[in-house]
């Protein structure tokens, strides 16, 4: 736990570190090579090595974010949620012939210039990145809570969406369960998950 | 909810995503929008009926169309994914271009003299790129349309490469229509069309295409 959280705040300056920098997205960094065969299989639909893939990119996501917004740590898993949903959405827009993170570093950088253009870069730009040393930054044990709690944001659906969410996404039914159930069809069912994921996305994106 | 929990909840049941998604979107709309001004086309000015005559001319304009279409489609694909570089398709864009300048500078030069300036201009380059900006707009709408749903890094930039490829297709459409045979015409007045559109994506583009 403890190497795991120095490696989560190891600096941006700290180019010896043998780990991952998202903004390099290089293809022989370590997180590429961890990566790239959890995130084939998960493309393919194999849902451990999807769940896996996310759980890295979730701590790598919480790293770069926190060496960025040091002034606003509560914010910091807010955008790690939002960026996972947004990696979810837009699984199909990643190109098997470039580094998977390449790809999760362009999503990562556009979530949080988004996130500076709609809070006003002042703030973040106040961020003392170089004078705080790792040692003195209070690493507080927690369970990565987020403050905007996305399953009460489920109860706000549409009845329909929220129903495909729960009984796919919370219950695990298959699709064709969930469409008999529902007695919709199996691509109607697969198009309110999507929209209501959306809408939560799109949520997340306003109240923030 | 703890990230944890959100992990777990977008795994379960994520099943496989469709192979080549992206593409077959953009397909999608490129192929409507044809479809679109073609009626447009069919329904209002007419086909030129001289067009199965044309031979050389109408092929080499179609060549230059058509590879416009796919240079675009491609940079369109690249600007529609996160960290995807755009470098090679923008010159493949280039690329096409030149080709085309190519052949209508030959030609030009092979001209008698005196005749450069109607082989550049023909008689309709007024309304060419209108028509063919015009006719892009269904294609337009949609790509556009489609490349909101993916993750374009810059909207301006993905704007541009969706309103290239819809000016492209009002081409295709008009080249239907239009009389015209010299590649300095279509150089000139059809990428002039093209543009047009191309820049009224970028401006759309850079409002619309968020996520």
């Amino acid at each position: 736990m403890v190497t795991a959280a120095r490696e989560i705040f190891l600096p941006v300056r700290n180019q010896t570190a043998p780990s991952f920098e998202l903004e390099q997205g290089h293809v022989n960094d370590d997180l590429e090579s961890r990566l790239r065969g959890l995130w084939v299989r998960a493309q393919s639909g194999d849902e451990a090595a999807y769940r896996s893939a996310l759980t890295l990119a979730a701590t790598r996501l919480r790293g770069y974010f926190l060496r960025r917004m040091r002034t606003q740590p509560d914010d910091v898993e807010d955008l790690v949620q939002e960026t996972l949903l947004t990696i979810h959405l837009q699984r199909a827009t990643y190109d098997p012939a470039l580094p998977v993170t390449a790809w999760l570093h362009a999503i990562a950088r556009h979530k949080f210039i988004d996130y500076l253009r709609r809070h006003g870069r002042s703030a973040a730009l106040h961020d003392p990145i170089d004078d705080v040393h790792e040692t003195l930054l209070p690493v507080v044990e927690h369970d990565f809570t987020a403050r905007r709690d996305i399953g009460k944001l489920l109860d706000l659906l549409p009845a329909e969406q929220r129903q495909a969410i729960l009984d796919t996404k919370i219950e695990g039914l298959s699709v064709a369960e969930a469409a008999a159930r529902s007695g919709a069809s199996e691509s109607a069912v697969k198009v309110r998950v999507h929209r209501g994921l959306q809408r939560l996305a799109a949520w997340l994106r306003s109240e923030a | 909810m703890k990230t944890q929990e959100l992990v777990e909840m977008l795994a379960r049941r994520a099943g496989p995503v469709a192979p080549r998604a992206v593409q077959r979107r953009l397909a999608g709309a490129a192929l409507a929008g044809l479809i679109a001004a073609t009626i447009v086309i069919v329904a209002g000015p007419g086909v030129n009926p001289q067009l199965g005559a044309m031979g050389v001319p109408l092929i080499q304009k179609l060549a230059y169309i058509g590879a416009l279409v796919l240079a675009a489609g491609w940079l369109t694909d690249r600007a529609s994914r996160p960290g995807a570089p755009s470098a090679a398709a923008a010159a493949s864009v280039v690329g096409v271009v030149l080709a085309m300048a190519g052949l209508a500078c030959a030609t030009l030069i092979s001209a008698p003299a005196g005749q450069a300036g109607s082989l550049v201009l023909g008689s309709s380059w007024s309304t060419c790129p209108w028509g063919i900006a015009l006719l892009s707009l269904p294609a337009l709408g949609l790509l556009l349309w489609a490349v909101r749903t993916l993750a374009p890094s810059s909207g301006r930039v993905a704007g541009f490469a969706a309103g290239l490829l819809a000016g492209a297709l009002g081409a295709l459409a008009y080249s239907l229509y239009c009389t015209e045979t010299s590649p300095a015409f279509v150089l000139v007045w059809y990428s002039v069309g093209a543009l047009l559109s191309a820049l009224a994506g970028a401006a759309i583009g850079s409002r619309v295409l968020k996520w």
